[in-house]
């Protein structure tokens, strides 16, 4: 079961909030530098099931394993895992009161991954990375959703993680930017991260997903490949949702 | 009551002087007892919710006069009673005692309703990175609290140093004592109180300009 390369190991996990549950028995193995896109309709529980991996939302039943760490159990140092979670937010959730630069190079400094002059440096490499250095000292309040999004990556990207979680990364922007932020996902995919992604982006996950799980109602209904997945889904409850998103 | 000022300007001034001490102590004290409870109430522990929501409603619930009086009477009462030396507070001490635990219950709703005001993504993104609960609190969420805070907190500000007053009745010779004071020795009721009452307004007016500037002075450039 724990072979060297799954990087996320889920098994019968359960998330119930007060009585209603949200998600009723999930297991799945992410292996190394796979990404893996969740589709489904809202209430499926997808972004539930994705913050329960880095338990922003405790499970109420079943294991989850990161990296070799059980994040399930209460004895594990959770702070200590999170910071080889990356996790990416429709929201942004830059930080308004640190500019662009100060948001990436907080977490490493204050966890002394690294001496402020390093973060810096890596810092402004990864702004690079996302076409945002120019930015680098403006307050997130001036910047698009897009270039927040950017950057929020870069943040996440800063403590250096093994994977990283995607939350509708792209649901609160403008169309045209959806692009940019795409673009970038697409670049970190291509260099072998591992990754999560919930999104409604049909043509990134058939791009970019090397397994897409169709989630509704709590379960995982279908997964397979893009190719099965999008293009001969079994399940009617998929079939159903893709007609819905692809027409 | 050209008089007035002229026979007791320098002790008026004394005891507005003694006011500005009490007030700025209380808050001072107010401020951290705010703190500590606004953080009981704000984070997850039953035990902790309930011992800083006890305080909230208990302090609140009480006039100030009456928590004075328990203070600067009351337990030294009470100590005396349990067998121990005749023990009692200075005015100023209990004075300070009571402003702050009924000024720092406004505060800790004051604080409690700026932390929440921060949107729950800003903790989540900083406990997403690995930081502690304590240090998402420190570094993310407090400085954008405090911001929203700063008026209310100006407001109750204003109002401890007019809550001063009220501890004149357990004998603090700030200003409204020292008015007392006076109309005893003048009989000069209405040329006392007017002048006591714009030294109080002019004060305030002064400190809520000062702390309008200071607002503005923080506020800007980052929104």
């Amino acid at each position: 079961m724990e072979e060297n390369n799954v990087k996320v190991h889920v098994k019968n996990l359960k998330k119930n909030f007060g009585k209603l549950e949200v998600l009723k028995d999930i297991s799945i193995d992410i292996k190394e530098g796979e990404v893996i896109v969740l589709l489904g309709p809202s209430g499926s529980g997808k972004s539930t099931f994705l913050r329960c991996l880095n338990q922003l939302e405790q499970a109420t039943d079943g294991l989850i394993v990161v990296d070799g760490h059980e994040i399930t159990n209460k004895q594990t140092d959770i702070n200590k895992v999170r910071e080889n979670i990356g996790m990416v937010f429709q929201h942004f959730n830059l930080f308004p009161h640190k500019t662009v630069l100060e948001n990436i190079m907080m977490a490493p400094v204050e966890l002394k991954k690294m001496t402020k002059a390093e973060a810096k440096e890596e810092g402004m490499r990864l702004l690079k990375r996302v076409g945002m250095a120019e930015k680098a000292d403006v307050y997130p309040v001036q910047l698009s959703g897009g270039q927040k999004q950017r950057v929020a990556i870069a943040r996440a990207l800063a403590m250096n993680p093994d994977v990283m979680l995607f939350d509708e990364p792209t649901s609160a922007l403008d169309p045209e930017m959806v692009g940019e932020v795409l673009m970038v996902m697409k670049e970190l995919a291509a260099e072998g991260m591992t990754m999560a992604v919930v999104t409604h982006e049909i043509g990134f996950a058939r791009e970019v997903a090397n397994r897409i799980l169709f989630m509704d109602a709590g379960y995982i209904v279908e997964e397979g490949t893009p190719e099965e997945l999008i293009n001969h889904p079994k399940e009617p409850r998929t079939i159903d949702f893709l007609n819905k998103v692809l027409s | 009551m050209i008089k007035i000022i002229h026979l007791y300007g320098g002790m008026l001034l004394t005891a507005m002087g003694q006011t500005l001490l009490l007030t700025l102590l209380s808050l001072f004290f107010a401020i951290i007892i705010g703190m500590i409870i606004a953080l009981m109430n704000v984070g997850k522990n039953r035990l902790l919710n309930l011992i800083g929501t006890v305080y909230v409603d208990a302090v609140r619930g009480v006039p100030l006069i009456v928590l004075a009086y328990f203070i600067y009477f009351g337990v030294p009462a009470g100590i005396k009673m349990m067998g121990a030396v005749d023990f009692r507070l200075p005015a100023l001490q209990a004075g300070t005692i009571a402003l702050a635990m009924n000024c720092g219950a406004y505060m800790a709703e004051i604080i409690r309703a700026g932390i929440e005001s921060v949107d729950k993504g800003q903790m989540e993104a900083s406990r997403s990175l690995g930081l502690t609960y304590g240090k998402s609190m420190r570094l993310v969420v407090l400085p954008q609290a405090i911001r929203t805070m700063i008026p209310s907190i100006i407001n109750q500000f204003i109002i401890t140093l007019k809550d001063t007053s009220i501890l004149s009745v357990i004998g603090f010779p700030e200003l409204t004592n020292m008015g007392k004071t006076i109309m005893g020795n003048t009989f000069m009721n209405l040329q006392t109180w007017a002048i006591v009452g714009i030294m109080y307004m002019i004060v305030i007016i002064t400190l809520s300009k000062i702390a309008k500037k200071m607002e503005r002075r923080i506020n800007r450039g980052r929104e």
